[in-house]
């Protein structure tokens, strides 16, 4: 299924605002700024490489801080 | 969509498929799945090193050391991805499209910037990039795994904390007739 700029443009807004809405806030606010930091910059681009090295972690520690924190992998 | 005997994952999709309970299922889609040496590097846990060392002795994963051919082509559609006003490459997926466009590998991701970039970029429009959802519609499809697919679907999400696109489920279920 091929898609073009805007389609994509519109799917990776839909995929932002999932992950928006399901975050445990809560938890994300409590962490140690540049974990914090990381989970945020997660939640809006959804790139799971640049936000662990973002927080000092390899990407399998952040995918579980990323589980702990509620947010889904949408792809 | 016909399972070819090579493929490459990158990290995000292995990280994740590694948590499900049917992870194996990848196993009898491809004879070997090649996977980059920096994948190895990102892996901590006991339950996934041991699920990749097990999978390499036996050769189902294979190691893909990259050579300078292979970076320098990822390097270059790292670039290219950036010219466009959405989401780009990063070097790891960026490997595994080069590979896939060199040696005709079917590159498995979960990185919507590889997804993209096979949309957008003409080099790359050739690269057969499949995710989590088109391996189990695969596994699916030629029966290689059982049960109604939406309650294998929301296994997979539920055991990786994965959610598939609405719509894109939606037209797969349809396909495979929604119940087993």
């Amino acid at each position: 299924m091929s898609r073009n700029i805007e389609e994509w443009e519109k799917l990776e807004e839909e995929a932002r605002e999932i992950r928006r809405r399901e975050a445990d806030w809560e938890f994300i606010e409590s962490q140690n700024p540049k974990v914090r930091a990381a989970l945020k910059f997660y939640i809006e681009t959804g790139d799971l490489y640049v936000a662990s090295r973002i927080a000092d972690m390899s990407v399998e520690e952040f995918n579980d801080l990323r589980k702990r924190a509620r947010i889904p992998n949408v792809c | 969509m016909s399972a070819e005997a090579f493929a490459i994952a990158d990290t995000c999709f292995l990280i994740d498929w590694a948590s499900w309970r049917h992870r194996d299922l990848l196993f009898e889609l491809f004879k070997t799945v090649f996977v980059p040496e920096s994948v190895i590097k990102e892996i901590r846990s006991e339950r996934t090193v041991e699920w990749i060392a097990n999978s390499l002795a036996s050769g189902s994963l294979s190691l893909f050391t990259e050579t300078p051919d292979v970076i320098s082509l990822a390097r270059d559609l790292v670039e290219r991805s950036k010219l466009f006003p959405i989401r780009g490459l990063d070097l790891p997926e960026a490997i595994c499209l080069a590979v896939g466009k060199m040696r005709n590998y079917t590159v498995i991701t979960e990185n919507r910037g590889a997804l993209m970039a096979v949309d957008i970029l003409e080099e790359l429009s050739s690269v057969r990039v499949w995710r989590s959802l088109e391996l189990i519609t695969e596994g699916l499809r030629r029966g290689l795994m059982r049960g109604d697919p939406r309650v294998i679907f929301a296994e997979y999400e539920g055991d990786t904390g994965h959610r598939f696109p609405k719509r894109d489920l939606e037209v797969v279920l349809l396909e495979l007739g929604g119940e087993d």
